[in-house]
């Protein structure tokens, strides 16, 4: 049966109006085969355009329409719900842009109107091979994934649960609780951290709608917002979680032992551990890289041991999806290793620590249980703290060393009672309503605050460790026992790997980029995805669980549980009486959206996932996929009336 | 009842296309039983005037191999066109121009330079090149005019139908004569072939991962090539994915890749450019981002001839058809 096809001609008053001879327009609009309405009118989209529209379409039956206005990126939607609104599918109507792309772009009446109707011509053949496209709708998953159990994480997931959402908390290492875990007492209130976190991560490993999944990785994600599908690698534990009660009698046994990295590596542990004394969950991994059954050897030490049978050698990693609406990144930070800046000696000299080493030596669950020693053993005399370390290389102000510099001095002033503290600085950064007030008082106890050019050395002599420093424009040295770098804070290692796995950009330091620095900070550019912490730059406890309580809010205030989403309309199908199954598409698209039906040796596109891009239309050497709304055969008709 | 008529001719083609008919073995018995072969001048002795005898129409069909590219060959098959019922484009020449229309990347004058004066092995201290019209001891002799373009058959006359291959295998030229007798012909215009690419048939697919990358490209003569693995998977070119099925896989047999002889799939107009762009889709789509633009130069550059690989077959049908020669 032949269309009806109506072409409505908008002047936009003067806009096209004056430059195109829009009568003519119509009249060659009347000439074309199938067109039973040519008409024009001054203004399409005025609440009186879209009368006369919608009366056209019903008086005329008309089953394509054509509108020769403005750019479709304006009134396009519009047009189209005026279709709708007269039981006409949507995309049977086929917009041209008349007016940026005739009126606007030449003096020349003549050239502009032989463009337009050019253009009209063409916009008329491609509306005849268009099709109705039904719009698809697809109930929302509210749960949500959270990556990371530091303070940031573990503030979003039971912000969620406790709506009754159901969290998934990820975690990679063999425990929750992240970098604030592992300090004692935390800037500026001294609160001991263990504590003030043990309530929330007790609260996360037993409320149902939690499942906190340690030890694990995020392998992929594929699909929207509302709508994603993650797949997670569990790590072979070798310990059952069910069996273990976490009595610590494989520990003993053990003939390994390794440097243990969540004491940076200050303290040995054996190749079955759990991180530190009180970590949770309570139970051991084996570390596959040092187990000497694991690697292939003799030992069955650990198992033995066990009293609960809970050892498993054939433990394998796990791959398993879920499907959630949101994610929320909070894979944290870490520091800038100042190894490479040689004019510190720190790795050459013993005794020089960092600011997260000494965190460790005055943890009560760190490889000293909590005292301040020097390598050999003896409590140090005289601190040196240097702060700002590599700042100036990593081109940021990581904005939490002067705090924790600070709370360091403080402690140690406390735990080693004569002690001096001398600290290092070129500009100090306290900026929050009680940040001064530790800072003042730490002055008041004697620590001495030396304001130098930040060219800071440190060498060894007889006795022990000598900085060397310029201040006042005179160069000094000053003998010190044990020298504290404050070292700049960086992304994770994991952040790019992340960031490509969910297609989100990184800013130029690594970090996850912010959808908006001030008003989205919580945000990416992918909807559905955010971040909260330290992955997004270096902030202190309060700011990151801040940000965790944001994203999480605004999961809750969008993520609606029951809610439909539409899907993308403009989707690839594929022809499986063409498709030869060369995986081709499946090689190239970027939303994992197609797969292979291994029955019919066929690619399939899976319409909640794919977005309409086209780039399987062009790679498919078939021409089995094609592009709904977007054709070969929609495109040539164009083309060749604008070439004719 | 008289059998039908059946004539088989020949223009620009290697000949191939009519050992395909020989190919047939016992099988040409059952078809010489059931028609009459009237015109096929590669075994029989007939004459173009024959041809011009016969009434229009009353041959059954005509199959014609090889491309179209001298001015007798537009003449021959313009009269079988007139002569006959049916027209089957047969073998890969007639259906896409085949390897002849790789001509079409020269003209007449730049092949009869090198042809006639170039090759080493040429002997022509006078520069004679061929003449339309030749004086020759008071006569003229006159030969057909050499194209600058080599064409389809399709392009010369309407054709009903193509056996696609190079050349056609004797199970689709059977197929296809008993379809003709039968009267179980398809929709005018279609190849009697499947309509889905190798890759649906080829007896590696199996060992094809599902997601395939071009890491670097390696012509068959510069690796051992493992017989069982897709061939894709090895760095080695295929044409496989952009070319319909239906050959019998006779090239991967035998450890080689497709080349596209059987042409584009039902989906597809320009076998070369779907070629092209999805060799283009795979190449370095793992390393892509980080790529420069140097190392992705350098590795278009391992595929010396891109215009040749991938136009191999069907330059004449696609929508280049030609190298524009000023």
């Amino acid at each position: 049966m032949a269309e009806r096809i109506g072409v409505f001609v908008c002047k936009c008053g003067p806009n096209i109006g004056d430059r195109i001879d829009v009568d003519s327009v119509v009249a060659e609009a009347e000439g074309i085969e199938d067109v039973v309405t040519a008409k024009s009118h001054n203004l399409l989209c005025s609440e009186d355009g879209i009368r006369f529209l919608q009366e056209e379409i019903r008086k005329g039956g008309l089953t394509r329409v054509v509108i020769a206005a403005c750019t479709p990126k304006q009134y396009e939607q519009k047009f189209m719900r005026a279709c709708e609104g007269v039981g006409l599918n949507p995309y049977l109507l086929q917009m041209t842009n008349i007016r940026e792309q005739c009126a606007w772009v030449t003096p020349d009446p003549a050239q502009a109107t032989a463009k337009a109707k050019s253009l009209v011509r063409a916009a008329t053949m491609r509306a005849t091979l268009q099709e109705p496209i039904e719009k698809k709708e697809i109930e929302i998953h509210p749960d949500v994934l959270v990556v990371g159990s530091g303070v940031a994480g573990l503030e979003a997931t039971l912000t969620l649960a406790q709506k009754g959402r159901k969290v998934y908390l990820l975690e990679k290492s063999p425990c929750i609780g992240g970098l604030g875990a592992r300090f004692e007492e935390v800037y500026q209130t001294m609160e001991c951290a263990p504590c003030m976190l043990a309530p929330e991560l007790q609260e996360v490993l037993q409320k149902e709608n939690i499942e906190a999944i340690t030890y694990g990785e995020l392998e992929g994600v594929v699909g929207s917002y509302g709508n994603f599908t993650v797949k997670i690698r569990r790590k072979a534990r070798y310990v059952s979680e069910e069996a273990c009660i976490g009595c610590s009698a494989c520990f003993e046994p053990c003939p390994v032992e390794v440097s243990n990295e969540f004491d940076e590596g200050l303290s040995k542990r054996k190749a079955i551990y759990i991180p530190f004394a009180g970590a949770l969950p309570n139970v051991p991994v084996i570390d596959e890289a040092n187990c000497i059954k694991l690697k292939g050897g003799e030992c069955n030490a650990c198992q033995e041991a066990c009293p609960f049978d809970a050892i498993d050698f054939d433990d394998q990693d796990r791959i398993e999806e879920k499907r959630v609406g949101a994610i929320i990144l909070a894979t944290g930070s870490t520091q800038f290793n100042p190894s490479s800046l040689a004019q510190y000696g720190y790795g050459r000299f013993d005794n020089v620590l960092t600011g997260l080493e000494l965190e460790r030596l005055n943890a009560s669950n760190g490889p000293t249980g909590g005292k301040i020693l020097l390598k050999d053993g003896r409590e140090p005399r005289s601190v040196a703290f240097v702060y700002c370390v590599g700042r100036k290389e990593k081109g940021h102000c990581s904005g939490i060393c002067c705090m924790y510099s600070v709370k360091l001095a403080h402690l140690l002033k406390e735990k080693i009672p004569g002690v001096e503290v001398y600290s290092f600085y070129t500009d100090l950064c306290l900026p929050k309503k009680e940040h001064q007030r530790l800072y003042e008082e730490v002055v008041e106890k004697g620590v001495e605050f030396i304001r130098s050019n930040g060219s800071e050395r440190v060498s060894r002599d007889g006795k022990g460790l000598v900085v060397e420093y310029k201040a006042d424009s005179t160069s000094k040295s000053l003998a010190v026992d044990m020298v504290v770098l404050a070292p700049a804070i960086e992304p994770n290692p994991d952040t790019a790997k992340l960031a490509a796995i969910l297609d989100i950009p990184l800013d130029e330091r690594g970090f996850f980029s912010e959808e908006h620095p001030l008003m989205k900070s919580f945000g990416t550019p992918l909807e559905g995805v955010f971040i909260a912490g330290c992955c997004q730059g270096p902030k202190d406890i309060g700011d990151a669980v801040a940000q965790g309580g944001a994203a999480a809010g605004r999961i809750l205030s969008r993520l609606i549980p029951g809610e439909k989403l539409e899907l993308e309309p403009i989707v690839a199908v594929i022809d499986e009486e063409i498709c030869g199954g060369c995986n081709t598409c499946i090689s190239i698209c970027p939303y994992s959206a197609i797969s292979r039906d291994e029955e019919k040796k066929v690619a399939v596109v899976d319409d909640t996932l794919c977005r309409g891009c086209g780039t399987c239309v062009a790679a498919c050497p078939t021409g089995a996929a094609r592009a709904k709304h977007f054709t070969n055969e929609e495109i040539f008709a164009e083309i060749r009336e604008v070439v004719r | 009842m008289a059998k039908p008529k059946v004539a088989l001719y020949w223009c620009a083609s290697c000949g191939g296309c009519e050992e395909a008919v020989v190919d047939l073995a016992e099988d040409i018995l059952k078809v010489v039983e059931a028609v009459d072969i009237i015109f096929w001048p590669v075994a029989m002795d007939f004459k173009k005037a024959d041809v011009e005898g016969m009434a229009d129409g009353e041959i059954a069909v005509s199959f014609i191999n090889g491309a179209i590219r001298t001015e007798e060959q537009g003449e021959m098959v313009k009269l079988l066109r007139r002569k006959s019922g049916l027209v089957v484009a047969f073998g890969s020449c007639a259906h896409l121009g085949g390897i002849p229309g790789l001509a079409n990347f020269w003209n007449r004058e730049t092949i009869f330079e090198r042809v006639y004066k170039g090759v080493p092995t040429m002997d022509n201290p006078e520069g004679v090149l061929p003449q339309t019209r030749t004086a020759v001891a008071g006569k003229e002799l006159t030969i057909p005019e050499f194209w600058d373009t080599v064409h389809t058959l399709d392009q010369v006359i309407p054709v009903d139908y193509y056996l696609p291959g190079c050349a056609p295998p004797p199970d689709l030229i059977m197929n296809a004569i008993t379809a003709i007798l039968e009267g179980k012909l398809p929709e005018k215009g279609a190849v009697l072939a499947p309509d889905k690419s190798l890759c649906d048939t080829c007896p590696l697919a199996d060992s094809k991962p599902e997601k395939l990358s071009l890491k670097e490209v390696k012509r068959p003569y510069e690796v051992i090539l493992d017989p069982e693995k897709c061939f894709l998977a090895q760095g080695v070119i295929c044409l496989g994915p952009a070319t319909r099925s239906g050959c019998g896989e006779r090239c991967i047999n035998a450890c080689m890749p497709c080349r596209g002889c059987f042409g584009p799939t039902k989906g597809a107009r320009d076998q070369g450019a779907r070629s092209l762009s999805f060799v283009a889709s795979l190449l370095g789509i793992e390393e892509e981002e980080k790529m420069t633009d140097e190392e992705v130069e350098k590795l278009i550059d391992q595929i010396p001839d891109p215009a040749g690989l991938f136009y191999m077959y069907s330059l004449p049908s696609s929508l280049l058809r030609r190298r524009i020669m000023k």
